[in-house]
Formats: C-alpha cells, sequence, structure tokens
C-alpha cells in the first residue's frame, strides 16, 4: 500500500534558491525600516521574476556520484523548465512545472508523463535539496522570525549572523536556521539547518560571488547533510540573466520536448 | 385412564433403574452440553473476529461519499451538508445496537522531517469517538493519543518515527493536495508514537484531529467515511437497512455493511463457516451415536421385563408406549439438564473469555507476542443457536427411543419369559 | 498357557454370541476414531492452508537477502554488495540443502507507471518467469494474457492498477524508475498480462517484469539481486527450515535468512490462534467420543451383571470375570479400531487428494480468487490415529472394568435374585 517511492522531480529554478535568501536577509533593529523595504523590494522582485540560466549540478552520494549540466527558465514561483544538457545519454530530459502540475519529458523513450504532485518525494532530483527548498521559498519571510545573533568580524570580513526561528505553526521541518551574510554586499556565505532538539542536519554554502545577468549572486552553492558528510550536493551557475523575454506561455508541453 | 397408569409406570419405570437411566440420560447431557459450549464459542470467536476486523477498519457499518470504496480519494467524500444528514440519520435510526460511531477525513500525502520524507495516510479523527472505536490507542509506546482540544499534534507509527527521526514533540510537516487542488503543507507534533507490528501501519498511518485536517485540506465539515461499530455483526443488516431508508433521498451518501466493505474478510469468514459446519456435523453425529448406543444398550437388558409387563396384561402397544413414554421423559429431563449443564460449563470456565493464546503451540511463536488479535473468545449465547442443540437432542433422544419400544411391542411374551434379562 | 486361551475363546465367542451388543461398542469406537482422525485432519488443513495462503502467494515461506538490506530495502543493498554475487551458483548453493524445495530470486524497485495523461506509483519486482512458479503462486493469478518473458520488456500489473492506467492487454506503459547510479532508468514496456489475486495492496501496486529486465532499467549488473524467495520441503517447519538455510550460506556473502513469520507476524500470530482454536476444537470431539465409549461400555457392562453371576455362581472367580472382560475389550477394542482405520483410511486419501472446492458457492459476490483459496483441506498425521487409537481403547478396557469389577463385589446369589 504506501511504499518508499524514490523518484525524485525538479521543482523551480534554482535560482529561487538563492532569491529566497536575499528575502530572508533582515536588516539590523536599528534599520528596522530599511528592512522592511529591501525585504519588500526583493520580495516583489522575485514576483514576476524571469531568468534563464545554465547549472551545473554534482552530486556525491554514498552509492554514488554524478554531475549534471541543466538549462533552467523560471518566471516567478510557479513556472519553470529544466532541462539536461549533459551527460548525453541524459541530455534531453526534462522537466516542465506550471502551478500545480508537472511534467517529465524523457528523451530516450520519447514520452511524456504528468506527474501527480502527491507522489513528490523528499529529495530533487536525487541531489540534497528537498521539494521544501523549492517551492517554499515565497513563505520564508511569513514563516520565521528573524533575530541577529551576531554582528562583527569573521576571518576579515564584516557578517551579521542570522538566527530564523520559524513562527509555531508554521509548516517548516527545521527547528531552527542560521545564516551568515556579508555586510557589504548583503551576499549569504552560509545557511546551517536545524532540527527541533536544535541538531545540525545540513550546511549550505555560498561561494564564487559574480556579477551575472547585471547581479551580484553567489554562483556556487554546496549542500552537506551533517549525519553523512562524504555526501555533498554542489550547484554552481556558469550562466545566468534576468528579465528577460519570457512569458507563461513559454512553458508549455512543446517546449518540454523540445531540444532548443 | 389407561394412559395415566401407563405414564406412571414409564415414570417409575425410569427411577427403579436409576443406575441405567442416569447413564442414558448422561449422553444426552454430555452432549447437549459439548454443544453448547462449542457453538457459544464458535459464535464468540466468529463475533470477535469480525469485531478485532471491523475496529481496524470501517466499523460494522461504513457511511461514505460513492465512489469512495474503489478510489481511496479525497475527492470522494461527504461533505458538510451530507455529512450532518448521515449523522442526524444514524441518530435517528440506531438506538442501542449502536456502540460507538466515528468520523474520518483520510487523504494520502507525505510526511516530511528535517531527516527525510515519507509518503503516508493520514486520517483527520475525532478523538473521543476514535478512542471508543479502535483499540489504536492501545498500541501507543510513548507519548500518549489525540485528546479534545489537541490542534497540532499528530499520533505516528514506531516505523514512521524512526525513518524520519521523530521523537515525542517533534515537528514535522505533512503535505498533500487540498480539495481545491493546491499542494498544502500542515505542521504538526508528535504527540504519540504506536506499534501495530503490521509494516503497513507503523510506517504509513498518521492521525491527526479532524478539525486539522478539515482546516488544511479545506473541507468543512467533511468526512470520508463515517464509521460505525454496533453490539454485534447481527445487527449488521438491520442498521444497513434502516439506514439506507432514511437517508435514501441523498444520492451522495452511500451506506455499506461490512461484509461490502471488506470483502476480504466476508471471504475469510465464509471460509472459516464451511470448516465449521464440517466441525459440528461431525460433533452432531457423535452426540447422536453415542445417545443411540446408549439407548440401544439398555434395550438389550429389559427383554424379561417387557415379556412380564405383557404377561401382566398390557398390550405390544402398550408396552411399547411405556417405552416410549420412558424415553422421552428422559429426554425432556436430559434437555433441561443439558442445558444448565451447558451454561455451567460455558459460563463457568469461560465467562471471562477463553485465552487461546495458551494453546499455542510453541513451533508458531513469534516477536511481538500478542500485540494484533485479542486472543481471548468470549462466548456469545444466542437463543436460537441454544435451541437448535436443544431440538437436536430432544429428536434424537425421542428418535432412538422408537426402536426400543417397538421391539418391546412385538415381543413375543413366552420366549421373552426364557430370558433372564 | 492353555488356561489363558480358554479366556480368550470365552472373550470371543462371547462378543460374537451377543453381536448387537458388539456391534453397538464396536460403531461407538470406530466411529469415534474416524471423527478424531478427520477432525485433525481438518484442523491441520485448515492451518496448512492459510499459511500456505499466506505465503505461497508472494512471499515464499522465508526469503534471503543481503543482512543490511532489511528493514529499508534499499536498492543500493544487493546480495553481495556493490559487486553482487554469483546468483546462479547461490541458487545452487540453497537447492542443495535438503529443507529447500525450490528457490526464486528477485530484484524490487519503486518507480512510476504512466500511460497517457495517467501516472502510478508502483512497486517493481523482477522475477525469473521459470523459477517463480515453483515458489509462489503469483503468476497463477494471471488472469488476463501471460506473465514476462525476459528480453522483450515485457510487464505484468495488477489488475487494478492497469484498471487505473486505463490498459488494455498490447498497451504501452512508461516505466521510469531511480536507478542505484542516481539517473532516473526509463524505458517503453508492453502490456502482455494482469493479474488478480485479490488483495488490493498487490493488484494496485504491484507491476512484475522479468528479472534482467528491470535489472537494465536500474542499471544493475546481472549479478545483483535484492532477493531469494524459498519454499521449504516442509510448510510448517519453517523457522528449523531457516535456520538450516542459514547455516548452508554462511560461508557466502553476508545474508540473513527471515521466514514468513518474521516478515509477516501478525499473520503469524492468527494462524497461531488458529492453532490454538483448532486444538480447543479437537480436544471437543475427542471429549466426546471418549465420552460415547466410555457411557456405552459402562452400560453394557452393567446389563451383563446376571451373567458375571451366573459364571461366578459356576465357580469362575471374580479374576476370571475381569479377565473375560479386558480380554473382550482387547478383541473389540483391536477389532473395532481395525475397522475404523478402513472406512478411516479411504475417506481422508479421497479428501486429501479431492479436497472439496467452495469456490463456486463463496465466490458468489464479485471478486474472483480470493486470496483465500476456498478449499476444505485434511492434512495427514501420525499422532492423531496413534493417540485417537490408545485413548479409546483403553477407554474401551477401562470402561467396562468399572462395572464388572463392581458387579463381582456382591455374592452371586445377592446378584442374581437383583437385590
Amino acid at each position: 500500500m504506501y511504499r518508499v517511492y524514490r523518484y525524485r522531480i525538479a521543482w523551480v529554478p534554482l535560482l529561487g534558491l538563492a532569491g529566497s535568501f536575499l528575502l530572508a536577509l533582515a536588516a539590523p533593529p536599528i534599520h528596522a525600516q530599511t528592512a522592511r523595504e529591501i525585504i519588500d523590494r526583493v520580495d516583489r522582485l522575485l514576483r514576476g521574476e524571469s531568468s534563464r540560466g545554465r547549472v551545473t549540478m554534482e552530486i556525491t552520494t554514498e552509492h554514488w556520484s554524478r554531475s549534471l549540466e541543466m538549462e533552467v527558465w523560471s518566471l516567478g514561483v510557479d513556472h519553470s523548465l529544466v532541462r539536461v544538457e549533459a551527460p548525453a545519454r541524459e541530455a534531453g530530459t526534462a522537466t516542465l512545472k506550471a502551478g500545480q502540475e508537472v511534467w517529465n519529458y524523457l528523451p530516450r523513450v520519447d514520452r511524456t508523463i504528468k506527474v501527480p504532485p502527491s507522489l513528490m518525494m523528499g529529495s530533487w532530483m536525487g541531489s540534497h535539496f528537498t521539494n521544501d527548498d523549492l517551492v517554499k521559498e515565497s513563505r520564508i519571510v511569513d514563516d520565521y522570525d528573524f533575530e541577529i545573533a551576531f554582528e562583527g568580524e569573521r576571518e576579515g570580513v564584516d557578517v551579521w549572523e542570522f538566527v530564523l526561528t520559524p513562527h509555531p505553526e508554521a509548516p517548516v521541518v527545521w527547528g531552527r536556521v542560521e545564516e551568515q551574510v556579508r555586510k557589504a554586499d548583503l551576499m549569504p556565505t552560509w545557511i546551517r539547518y536545524h532540527d527541533d532538539d536544535g541538531k545540525l542536519v545540513r550546511t549550505m554554502t555560498f561561494s564564487g560571488y559574480q556579477t551575472m545577468g547585471g547581479r551580484l549572486v553567489p554562483a556556487t552553492m554546496l549542500v552537506i547533510p551533517a549525519d553523512k558528510p562524504d555526501e555533498l550536493t554542489s550547484l554552481t551557475y556558469h550562466k545566468l540573466e534576468f528579465d528577460i523575454a519570457l512569458d507563461e506561455s513559454f512553458f508549455s508541453l512543446r517546449n518540454l520536448r523540445s531540444r532548443r | 385412564m389407561r394412559a395415566l397408569i401407563l405414564l406412571k409406570l414409564a415414570a417409575r419405570s425410569v427411577g427403579r433403574n436409576a443406575r441405567r437411566s442416569a447413564l442414558t440420560a448422561a449422553a444426552m447431557v454430555f452432549g447437549l452440553a459439548l454443544l453448547i459450549l462449542s457453538r457459544t464459542l464458535a459464535e464468540g470467536a466468529h463475533e470477535q473476529w469480525i469485531e478485532s476486523a471491523v475496529r481496524m477498519g470501517t466499523g460494522h457499518v461504513a457511511i461514505q461519499a460513492p465512489g469512495y470504496l474503489e478510489s481511496s480519494d479525497l475527492d470522494d467524500r461527504l461533505g458538510a451538508a451530507e455529512s450532518a444528514r448521515a449523522i442526524s440519520a444514524i441518530e435517528t435510526v440506531l438506538t442501542d445496537e449502536l456502540v460507538a460511531w466515528a468520523p474520518r477525513l483520510s487523504v494520502n500525502g507525505l510526511a516530511s522531517s528535517a531527516a527525510s520524507a515519507l509518503p503516508v495516510r493520514i486520517e483527520g479523527v475525532d478523538p473521543t469517538r476514535e478512542r471508543a472505536f479502535s483499540d489504536i490507542e492501545d498500541k501507543v509506546q510513548e507519548g500518549r493519543y489525540l485528546e479534545p482540544g489537541d490542534r497540532l499534534h499528530a499520533y505516528v507509527g514506531i516505523e514512521l518515527a524512526r525513518r524520519l527521526d521523530l521523537k515525542v514533540g517533534s515537528r514535522f510537516v505533512l503535505t498533500a493536495q487540498s480539495a481545491s487542488g493546491d499542494i498544502e503543507g500542515q505542521l504538526v507534533r508528535v504527540s504519540g508514537i504506536f506499534r501495530t507490528f503490521i509494516p503497513e501501519v507503523d510506517q504509513a498511518l498518521v492521525h491527526i484531529p479532524i478539525e486539522t485536517a478539515r482546516e488544511w485540506l479545506r473541507t468543512p465539515g467533511a468526512a470520508s467515511t463515517l464509521a460505525l461499530l454496533l453490539r454485534g455483526a447481527r445487527e449488521t443488516d438491520r442498521a444497513v437497512e434502516a439506514l439506507r431508508g432514511e437517508l435514501a433521498a441523498e444520492p451522495n451518501v452511500r451506506v455499506l455493511g461490512w461484509r461490502e466493505a471488506s470483502a476480504e474478510l466476508d471471504a475469510a469468514l465464509r471460509i472459516d463457516d464451511y470448516g465449521d459446519y464440517v466441525f459440528h456435523s461431525i460433533l452432531f453425529a457423535i452426540v447422536a451415536l453415542a445417545v443411540l448406543n446408549a439407548v440401544m444398550m439398555s434395550v438389550l437388558g429389559r427383554r424379561r421385563e417387557f415379556g412380564v409387563l405383557q404377561a401382566l396384561g398390557l398390550t405390544g402397544a402398550e408396552t411399547g408406549m411405556i417405552v416410549f413414554g420412558e424415553g422421552i421423559f428422559l429426554t425432556a429431563v436430559s434437555g433441561a439438564v443439558g442445558v444448565v449443564a451447558g451454561f455451567i460449563l460455558t459460563w463457568g470456565f469461560f465467562r471471562n473469555g477463553l485465552d487461546l493464546s495458551r494453546l499455542v503451540d510453541s513451533e508458531a511463536a513469534f516477536a511481538g507476542a500478542g500485540g494484533i488479535i485479542d486472543p481471548v473468545i468470549i462466548p456469545v449465547f444466542h437463543t436460537d443457536q441454544i435451541l437448535l442443540s436443544v431440538y437436536f437432542i430432544l429428536i434424537i433422544g425421542a428418535l432412538s427411543a422408537t426402536y426400543p419400544a417397538w421391539r418391546a411391542s412385538k415381543l413375543d411374551v413366552a420366549e421373552a419369559m426364557k430370558f433372564e434379562q | 498357557m492353555s488356561r489363558d486361551a480358554i479366556w480368550w475363546r470365552v472373550a470371543w465367542r462371547s462378543l460374537w454370541r451377543n453381536r448387537l451388543r458388539t456391534l453397538i461398542t464396536a460403531s461407538g469406537l470406530a466411529f469415534g476414531f474416524l471423527a478424531a482422525v478427520i477432525m485433525v485432519g481438518l484442523t491441520d488443513g485448515m492451518v496448512t492452508e492459510l499459511v500456505n495462503n499466506g505465503t505461497r502467494l508472494i512471499i515464499g515461506q522465508a526469503q534471503v537477502h543481503a543482512d543490511d538490506f532489511l528493514p529499508e530495502r534499499s536498492m543500493h543493498r544487493t546480495i553481495g554488495g556493490y559487486d553482487g554475487t554469483d546468483v546462479e551458483a547461490l541458487i545452487a548453493r540453497m537447492e542443495s540443502n535438503p529443507n529447500v524445495a525450490a528457490v526464486a530470486p528477485r530484484v524490487y524497485g519503486g518507480g512510476l507507471l504512466s500511460s497517457g495523461d495517467e501516472t502510478q506509483a508502483g512497486l517493481l519486482m523482477g522475477i525469473d518467469p521459470r523459477r517463480e512458479p515453483e515458489v509462489t503462486t503469483l503468476l497463477l493469478n494471471v488472469s488476463a494474457g501471460r506473465p514476462p518473458v525476459a528480453g522483450a520488456n515485457e510487464i505484468l500489473v495488477g489488475a487494478a492498477m492497469a484498471d487505473q492506467l486505463g490498459l488494455e492487454l498490447g498497451a504501452e506503459v512508461v516505466v521510469v524508475a531511480p536507478a542505484v547510479d542516481g539517473s532516473m532508468g526509463n524505458d517503453l514496456f508492453t502490456l502482455v498480462g494482469t493479474f488478480e489475486t485479490g488483495t488490493p495492496a498487490l493488484d494496485a501496486n504491484y507491476a512484475i517484469l522479468a528479472l534482467p529486465d528491470l535489472q537494465l532499467l536500474m542499471a544493475l549488473d546481472e549479478e545483483r539481486i535484492h532477493e531469494v524467495a524459498v519454499a521449504f520441503v516442509q510448510a510448517s517447519e519453517t523457522a528449523l527450515s531457516s535456520a538450516s538455510l542459514a547455516e548452508t550460506l554462511s560461508d557466502g556473502p553476508p545474508v540473513r535468512v527471515s521466514p514468513w513469520t518474521e516478515l509477516r507476524p501478525e499473520l503469524a500470530e492468527m494462524i497461531a490462534l488458529m492453532d490454538g482454536a483448532n486444538f480447543l476444537i479437537v480436544v471437543i470431539i475427542f471429549a466426546m467420543a471418549i465420552f460415547g465409549v466410555a457411557n456405552t461400555m459402562l452400560l453394557g457392562t452393567f446389563e451383563r451383571r446376571h451373567e458375571f453371576a451366573l459364571v461366578r455362581a459356576l465357580g469362575t472367580t471374580p479374576l476370571g470375570v475381569w479377565r473375560t472382560v479386558v480380554y473382550e475389550g482387547i478383541i473389540l477394542g483391536l477389532m473395532s479400531l481395525l475397522g475404523g482405520a478402513l472406512i478411516t483410511w479411504p475417506i481422508l486419501v479421497w479428501w486429501h487428494n479431492f479436497p472439496p472446492d467452495l469456490t463456486s458457492l463463496i465466490s458468489g459476490f464479485s471478486m474472483s480468487g480470493s486470496q483465500w483459496r476456498p478449499i476444505l483441506r485434511v492434512e495427514y498425521s501420525l499422532m492423531a490415529p496413534l493417540v485417537s487409537a490408545i485413548a479409546l481403547f483403553l477407554t474401551s478396557i477401562l470402561a467396562a472394568l468399572y462395572p464388572a469389577w463392581k458387579a463381582t463385589r456382591i455374592p452371586p446369589a445377592d446378584a442374581l435374585a437383583d437385590r
């Protein structure tokens, strides 16, 4: 009846992830008004935000290692298209999310299957990211309370360290999230996820800060599970464009199948 | 006048040959007592079986939306109006045959924690009603079952807790598709952890308060099933009839007896029934034979006696009637005594139930002793079953009496007198 | 010596002279024997049938896995680890164990099956179509079409799943399953059959493929399998057989042999309880049989007190009377039980080989081939006839001895005069 289905589906663009951390930033209390403005602005920026990028994902697990190169398009939080470009035997595999519906295209058999959301499993494409990460980004502001735990220098860099505590009824699995952000450019450096007992469950680190598509972004993100330190997932952006000419009609089944 | 004398003679004859009468009667008494014991235990076992099964499932009677049985989908549910109608029907139509009823809102979804995620079956329940209904509360290992007033609490199985690394008080998120088609998440915290030893249940069943489920899934007042527990399985058909009548005007409400809701259980029980028939046929046969033998044996020793009676002036027919009268008298008394003996035997030894687990052969022993099925069988007395056994004995007794009566009436008096017996 | 022989002759003659009495007594013994043996056979048969139904459908009487496979059932934990093991050699080693009747290798995966717009999650099970029927009856439940053959991308699904996906025989099914190298295995399969076991858990969730096809889909080498299902020679001795098998396999890759009682504890418990109930049933039948015999003998012997008094008057000692009674009992007992056995044996054999199939009576409702095959079976047993025979034999002798003893305590004259 109830079996473990280890099926993974690409959900929403990875950019959303980066964006979510921008959202998660709260200005220091003394700049409370400014903080709200920043958050509001970023929030409005992401809705209706269109983007396109090329990313390499490397996953190392206990049982296997893989490297994938993907082309990613996104529009807001409801629309996304991810297509695998490499390795060659998986090239053309694509996932389309439009609203609540998700489709997968399998080039090897040249078929498209519709995946009901109820069959979503925890991990996204076998990586250490979860669907949670990719779906909930719009609600981080709603779901957490922010607090500055530290303000000062770490290894020569001026940073804030925030502690995010979920609201009592927020549907999030984390008990506590800690985040370090560079003061100078508001770039996140790391995020630590803890469970309800305060135990570290996974760490996300950011690096490779560069300007892409006219914005400063961390080009590389690493996720390391705390209980299996030999495993990791890394995402590296090679190309990223924002505000491109993209509307909802782009996210169609036809585009899912095409090898453009 | 003659009849009265014959009757008196019959009665006296029975009394005078105490040992013979007692032994003959004993066969009938013992037989009847055993029959009553075995029938009541068999009834009890069946009831027990049905009850355990329906408690774990959807009760003796289930009220659902049409199509739910086949789909198990949230979309096939009783809306607020239908639920209310069904509940009022229950209250109108059923009185003391109803032991408990419980509403359930069920959906398939995902349970995610910081550690992992697993597909689960989520049941929104009314804690007070649910605990009267099923014994899932008794399976608790840590923490507690849901309480009225709980909101963000969940009762999970031990396998799920293990895989999601949950303890009592841990948070996790349930995700499912709500009535409007949107994927919604719901935070809950573990109130208690249970263990049923059934892997599918321990790893996939989650109980949350029904109001929480309704809010989360945006289905106010709705229910997937209204499960009813009756006093006994026998009440099912009548209850289903009555409810269907009351709800005839509701096309979106379907009333199901447990046989329809659980065809598997029905089939298993029917097979057991046949095994039962064979067993009882054999038992009846042995009892009949014992009675017959007893009566026949006693006849063998009474040729002289019959002869004397006829020599004294009774006709063949009258002799026969006396003998028959003895037989009937003995049978009647045995019947009465047998019923009493049967009751005493059953009630005396087994009123607290027969604990089958003590009769279990250790070859079949396993881990998780006595976790799943209640091994105690409580004998159930149904008048019609008891009467059946009594009639059987009476008929056997009467039939057995005819042969000796016939022999007595056909006697050649002179020849009979030659015998010592 | 000759004195003894006289008593035997007296006993024999006495039996024949009172044919009716002998017949009555004998019938009680014979029928009691028949009833007890048949009852034990039936109840044993019911339990065997239950074990068979519960285990022979799909799980087998025991399963062998890599020792770290259970309980998570990770697809990576194949027997012998990442390198797998020589499957044929493993099978041969298992079959060399005298308790093993047959084995069947399996591979498992979880994934999606899709046809048109419909997608269902499914448990993929790769089987060896030749070996599987020797261990399980799963393939006997094919209600349409046939089992899959290897190398042709064929698939067999449960009837309920076929319904959900709107599949007809010959239809194309997209199967997607995570592979062990992290990629998403996917391929097209052809539906060659549907099965119906009557168990929703199977009919709605399982998809059966040929083992090599599933290995290919999941990027598993041919040396990698997850499970070997086992059928033992003796269905009722699973604990011992499993231990013996574990011994046999102790010098290979680390494995765990799980008897079905560990895999399905709730079934084991139900059967254990049924065992208990059956014991009670047999006790009841037995009690009645014994009581009947005792009752008959008591009555019969009491009726003979005049006869005893007469022979006593003629000079026989009380011991002599008792000896007669005992010898009669022995002769009668042996003859009746022999007669009983002669009647019982053919009935038992007939019933065992042609058990009445109640499918016509029971599947009046729309459920073909319920998981519980409605067949009333009897099993052979050595204990039952032996114990019944001895018990009934002793009962008849003792039940005759008591009244004989009582009868000879009274002086003959008084007995003859009925005082």
